[in-house]
């Protein structure tokens, strides 16, 4: 049987556009080999940089942040950025655990 | 995805409906899927199998193609049998391990708003409580009373509903006369022994907290085995 762990990230997005805030949604769209949060995971990126919730064990969280910062500055809708270990950028961020992930990133507008 | 999709989402939520989230990865457009309808516009080419994510309960990329589903299932339901020190820390858990809550207690100096101020707490006797809750094969049970007056009837109810965990709070000997009581009941040995009895993990602890952290992590190991 499953609960639905919902981490109520949906439930903070709301409040910090509530607040004026840009906000970025990021979301684990696939995971292949052993990664450490499950495709649904959720991270919710401001235009300051501030974020919550995760994507990764912590691996690659500044990297999408940096992603996310970009897409509100360019003024884009979406992106996809996989990271594998055979990219080398990415291995420089580090997804130490070898798994590798795609993260889907959104404006809310 | 749009401010009015999330709100949209977090309604659905919030109402305990069972939905999904559909993205379209290259061009941003989301929607929100409801079980037995047609999925809309660009998304109607991908019905079936956006309908096996849905019946499966998974989230993932449509192979082949472009789109993300993301399902939303209600939250396991558990009622909760004594608004009692112990309960208190496990609405705490519970909020984050998204469990929906429900108390029953016919004491109104235990079942105050007060005590719980953001949990339904049914102030009536088991029998009439459970007219009140929609329960099923997915519902748990966690008595607190060790009242035979109380507990007892909540317990035998969950046992005829066939609640996929059932756990009672008591020492070994409280657990035995309880046991006792069933048997005598008409309850067989099979449907006695499936009560997690004294209630939760061995950790240790004796504190209210520790207590409903123990509980708690028995309820998730035992969700994760049915």
């Amino acid at each position: 049987m499953k609960n639905s762990f919902d981490e109520k990230i949906l439930d903070e997005a709301k409040d910090w556009i509530k607040a004026n805030q840009k906000v970025v949604l990021a979301t684990v769209i696939q995971t292949w080999g052993s990664s450490p949060r499950q495709v649904g995971s959720r991270m919710i990126v401001n235009e300051k940089g501030d974020f919550s919730g995760s994507v990764s064990g912590g691996c690659v969280e500044s990297a999408v942040v940096g992603e996310c910062l970009s897409l509100i500055k360019d003024n884009k809708p979406c992106k996809k950025i996989e990271f594998k270990v055979s990219n080398e950028s990415a291995w420089e961020v580090g997804l130490a655990c070898g798994g590798e992930i795609a993260v889907y990133i959104e404006q809310i507008h | 995805m749009k401010i009015k999709t999330l709100e949209e989402i977090l309604k659905k939520k919030s109402s305990k409906t069972e939905f999904a989230i559909l993205t379209n990865l290259e061009n941003g457009d989301s929607e929100i899927y409801l079980p037995g309808t047609s999925p809309k516009g660009e998304f109607s080419k991908y019905a079936d199998e956006i309908e096996n994510f849905f019946k499966s309960k998974k989230n993932g990329v449509i192979e082949n193609s472009e789109i993300f589903v993301e399902t939303y299932i209600k939250p396991i339901k558990v009622i909760i049998v004594g608004a009692v020190h112990i309960a208190q820390y496990l609405v705490d858990f519970a909020k984050s391990l998204n469990f929906e809550i429900s108390i029953i207690d016919p004491r109104g100096y235990f079942a105050s708003e007060q005590r719980f101020p953001e949990i339904k707490v049914i102030n009536k006797w088991p029998k009439e409580a459970f007219e009140e809750i929609e329960t099923n094969s997915s519902t748990a049970l966690i008595a607190l009373t060790h009242d035979p007056k109380i507990d007892d009837p909540a317990l035998q109810y969950a046992l005829k509903n066939k609640f996929y965990y059932i756990g009672a709070l008591g020492s070994k000997k409280t657990h035995e006369n309880r046991c006792q009581r069933l048997a005598e009941a008409g309850f067989t040995n099979d449907e006695i022994n499936s009560i997690h009895g004294p209630i939760g993990i061995k950790l240790g602890g004796k504190s209210a907290p520790e207590i409903a952290l123990s509980i708690i992590a028995q309820l998730v190991s035992e969700t994760y085995k049915k």
